[in-house]
């Protein structure tokens, strides 16, 4: 279970932190560029995770995810120390990933059978790999999983997103988008049913 | 004891511990008495498992993660560079008179330059001659960048296609035939690029550039339905080779 921010960037395997994140952003508010680096090197993995629940294209994520950083460090006056860290920075992903698709006019997602279909996903060509048969299924439950969440209503993909790749507690993600408590609650419980639905749509996948 | 309905309605927060112990233990006692809720119950804690695997969402693990904080850093730190050069309150009259007092000035400059000049003295013309070079070196760097910019930028776009968007051929192959004539077409192009790509502004694109001419070079030559390894080798290629990220950083250093 994830505990606070500056837990959650060890726990997520990357540099451990000498320094608490609220120090290391009161550093970059007076325009610490190391801080700046050390605070991107913290979450860059994490974000672009909630990010890439937005996007199908990678290369399209990574540049929302410098988008992410760079507005960080233009609105690090709005900061404030009380509120957490890592809401706010999840906040400005999630609305740079969907200004990205509003831009693009993709708000829509394709039906899962189409994203299935697509050459990218499809399980002919990964039936054509060679690797081991039990690695492949995992690797096309795993896409099937992602094109999922992809489909969720905006508010349920928030919450998962900011619950399993933010790895932020509830409360956290009820601050972060200043939604009650049970507000969370009830549109994560809507995610998984509709998750375990489309999942269990697609044959012999989830069980 | 609760109802099935009841106790669904609680099976996600049960699974994620968000109960208070008397509920939590209603839903167990549920359970243990009911194997069509257990087996719906089972089924959550499958999605939770699934949602908690940390590949999910993964970053490839080609990407250079090394370099993004300092590139960012040093956009950030170009940028306030930048801005330095600027007014601090664009909605200040100072600042419009400021225009207004520039754009007359520059009008006027403009008037003057086209004004014989009788009284130009042979080093005022070198002067004048050097002036213009430089300003002309100015454009011709610009105009370099632009082009490399824009020239790189299709090269991304056929590089995303050809990842991402394949049309099919008969059997397991993939037709990429109109990826073969754009790969021709930016072999053209590149050729026609030569006195951009020459200046020194654009050297580190240009050292790109040719990394992904090798590239077009194969790419050009292939039947147009390719078998699903050669397309896997092309795509390991750009992965290996960082392609996308590095046409992305250096489109940035160029624009």
């Amino acid at each position: 279970m994830p505990g606070s921010s500056a837990e959650i960037a060890i726990s997520a395997g990357e540099q451990p932190c000498s320094q608490p994140v609220e120090e290391l952003m009161a550093r970059v508010q007076t325009g610490d560029l190391d801080a700046y680096q050390e605070l991107i090197r913290r979450y860059q993995k994490k974000v672009f995770r909630v990010i890439n629940s937005y996007h199908r294209n990678p290369e399209d994520a990574m540049e929302v995810l410098q988008d992410t950083f760079l507005k960080v460090y233009n609105s690090r006056r709005t900061w404030e120390r009380r509120s957490s860290f890592s809401g706010w920075l999840y906040r400005i992903a999630i609305n740079a990933s969907i200004d990205r698709h509003r831009r693009a006019a993709k708000v829509k997602a394709a039906s899962l059978d189409e994203i299935m279909e697509s050459p990218s996903h499809s399980s002919a060509t990964l039936r054509s790999d060679h690797s081991p048969l039990s690695r492949l299924r995992q690797e096309e439950r795993r896409r099937m999983l992602e094109d999922a969440v992809r489909r969720l209503p905006e508010r349920q993909r928030e919450v998962i997103s900011l619950r399993y790749f933010g790895e932020m507690q509830l409360e956290e993600i009820a601050r972060a988008l200043s939604l009650p408590l049970g507000t969370v609650k009830s549109n994560l419980h809507k995610a998984v049913l509709s998750l375990k639905e489309m999942l269990m749509r697609q044959r012999e996948v989830l069980i | 004891m609760k109802s099935c309905d009841d106790v669904r309605e609680l099976l996600v927060l049960h699974a994620e511990r968000q109960l208070e112990p008397g509920p939590s233990r209603k839903v167990e006692d549920h359970l243990d008495a009911c194997a069509d809720c257990r087996k719906e119950s089972e089924r959550i804690l499958g999605v939770l498992a699934l949602l908690r695997d940390p590949e999910l969402f993964r970053p490839r693990q080609d990407m250079t993660w090394e370099m993004l904080p300092a590139s960012l850093a040093a956009r950030v730190a170009s940028s306030a560079a930048a801005r330095r050069w600027l007014p601090l309150n664009f909605g200040s009259h100072r600042w419009a008179l400021a225009m207004a007092a520039t754009l007359v000035l520059g009008c006027g400059a403009i008037w003057r330059l086209h004004q014989p000049a009788p009284w130009t003295t042979p080093a005022a013309e070198v002067i004048q001659a050097s002036g213009n070079e430089a300003f002309l070196a100015r454009i011709e760097a610009a105009f370099a960048k632009e082009a490399t910019a824009a020239y790189l930028n299709e090269c991304r776009d056929l590089l995303v296609h050809l990842l991402h968007a394949r049309g099919k051929c008969e059997g397991e192959q993939f037709d990429v035939s109109l990826e073969v004539a754009r790969a021709q077409q930016l072999l053209q192009r590149k050729r026609l690029l030569g006195a951009e790509l020459a200046r020194p502004e654009v050297a580190r694109a240009r050292a790109l550039c040719d990394e992904i001419e090798n590239f077009l070079v194969n790419l050009s030559t292939s039947q147009s339905c390719a078998r699903p390894e050669e397309i896997r080798r092309m795509e390991r290629f750009i992965e290996r080779e960082q392609l996308l990220l590095r046409i992305n950083l250096l489109q940035s250093e160029l624009s």
